[in-house]
């Protein structure tokens, strides 16, 4: 599981940075594409705006087959308060361009990728794909002057033997 | 991924079929045969010629109406063997786009063009008498018509048919695709624009200059050949009943996401309903409608043993698989 969620973090990470270049955040002093996985990140109860950030929460077991079939549900949260210079007055267009570029990013084919060995250096590339579904975005919610959305995706991969 | 590098083969998990089609020579009774051996690992967005590419479909369901009987004998009776008393299959998709080939393929019958009409037309079901059709000059390829000082009478954005003038011809006609069967000339009226009416050679101009319209899309029958002449039309027409069958070649790829491909050839499809859609409710009272089609196969000879089928299932597993 931790090798498809790596891929697939990855995979959208690159995918959001070709969408738009100039969605950036820096984290840790590093200026990188905005979308982060949250428990890869150090506690805290900040929400990073204008940023993606990745929460992965159900996973389900399909034992039947050769390879046992696990599905994982990614949470994506990201949020704006706007832009400073509109006085907020944007904000409801900024989280729109934040929902077209994760559609855009989530919804490209393929919707898979070589599963990738990302804890070993170099990455290994391994012997099946991960694959996902659409996203499907949440309602929005205000918290004051900000808003906010959750959006889930689907995410499928098959456990090889051997990996943990 | 075991230790002689194959990873177990699983069920394939596809989203959905893409659709390609390829005309049947009609007089000849010649389809296009798909070579799977050859072919199968193509491109989804360039199938190699002659198919075309019919886009994504929803609700692909094949089912084998194929009987088979037991032969049995002795008291009591018990089954000594097997025939196959009646082979057949049928195919039935939604099309999740429109255009003309899939409305003429989903029709069930012969789609016309509604080309457009002369002032004061008398009113017809399928479109009014024709105005005159506009001549082709040398240098027209398959994306560009070369029409001369006629370009003025079109703009951007018309749509067009491209065919030949009907001259009294019998049987098939149509280039490129068979539209429509001719049985006589005064069936269609000596109509000289008939053939531009079932014609499947259609495009859409999206440039003109220098007298020259360019289309979108390359016309289904490649460069014009010569007595080809332009009709625009403003839309597509079907209808209920008619005499007439479309027949094509079929292909219907369902990728799987480990890297395998399911292909379902059918050589000969007919339609085996009329024209139909599917409607979805989107929400309130917006629907989407969706082209269903049901597709009776019609057999081939396989070359190989002589076998006479209906269709071919080929499965190209993914890399590594275990087989």
């Amino acid at each position: 599981m931790r090798n498809a969620r790596d891929t697939f973090y990855v995979t959208l990470r690159d995918r959001l940075a070709a969408v738009n270049p100039a969605r950036t955040m820096v984290l840790r002093g590093v200026t990188r594409p905005g979308v982060l996985v949250e428990e890869n990140e150090l506690a805290s109860a900040y929400q990073p705006v204008d940023a993606f950030c990745l929460r992965w929460t159900g996973v389900q077991v399909d034992a039947q087959g050769a390879m046992p079939l696990m599905t994982m549900t990614c949470e994506i949260r990201y949020a704006t308060d706007g832009n400073a210079g509109n006085g907020g007055m944007d904000r409801g267009r900024l989280l729109a361009a934040m929902d077209a570029e994760l559609v855009a990013a989530v919804g490209a084919a393929p919707q898979s990728a070589v599963k990738v060995n990302y804890a070993v250096s170099p990455a290994v590339a391994m012997g099946t794909m991960v694959f996902w579904g659409d996203v499907t975005p949440g309602s929005s919610t205000v918290n004051e002057e900000r808003l906010e959305r959750v959006a889930t995706v689907e995410v499928f991969c098959y456990q090889e033997a051997g990996e943990l | 991924m075991s230790g002689s590098g194959l990873v177990g083969a699983v069920a394939p998990v596809s989203r959905r079929v893409r659709a390609y089609f390829a005309p049947v020579d009609r007089t000849a009774g010649v389809p296009v045969v798909f070579d799977a051996a050859q072919m199968g690992a193509f491109g989804l967005e360039s199938p190699p010629a002659p198919w075309v590419d019919l886009g994504w479909c929803g609700g692909f369901a094949r089912k084998s109406l194929t009987k088979v009987g037991v032969l049995r004998t002795g008291i009591p009776a018990i089954a000594q063997r097997q025939v196959r008393t009646e082979v057949e299959a049928t195919v039935a998709l939604e099309f999740e786009s429109w255009g003309k080939l899939q409305m003429a393929l989903a029709a069930g019958s012969q789609q016309m063009n509604l080309l457009r009409t002369v002032n004061g037309a008398t009113a017809n079901g399928s479109g009014g008498m024709a105005g005159a059709a506009v001549a082709l000059m040398a240098g027209s390829t398959a994306s560009s018509l070369n029409v001369g000082a006629a370009a003025g009478g079109f703009g951007v954005g018309d749509l067009v048919a491209v065919d030949v003038d009907y001259a009294g011809q019998v049987g098939f006609v149509g280039s490129g695709v068979s539209g429509a069967y001719v049985s006589s000339a005064a069936a269609v009226g000596g109509d000289v624009n008939y053939v531009r009416r079932i014609s499947l050679n259609v495009g859409r101009v999206v440039s003109i200059a220098d007298g020259v319209l360019t289309l979108g899309v390359a016309l289904l029958a490649g460069a014009p050949a010569a007595g080809m002449q332009v009709s625009q039309l403003v839309g597509f027409v079907d209808r209920e009943g008619g005499g007439f069958f479309h027949e094509w070649s079929g292909l219907f790829v369902m990728d799987g996401e480990q890297g395998d491909r399911v292909i379902y050839h059918y050589p000969r499809l007919q339609a085996m309903q009329g024209s139909a859609e599917i409607v979805e409710a989107l929400a309130g009272p917006l629907e989407r409608v969706k082209l269903a089609g049901a597709f009776r196969a019609l057999p081939v000879k396989d070359t190989n043993d002589g076998e006479t089928v209906l269709c071919f299932r080929s499965y190209l597993p993914g890399a590594m698989r275990t087989v």
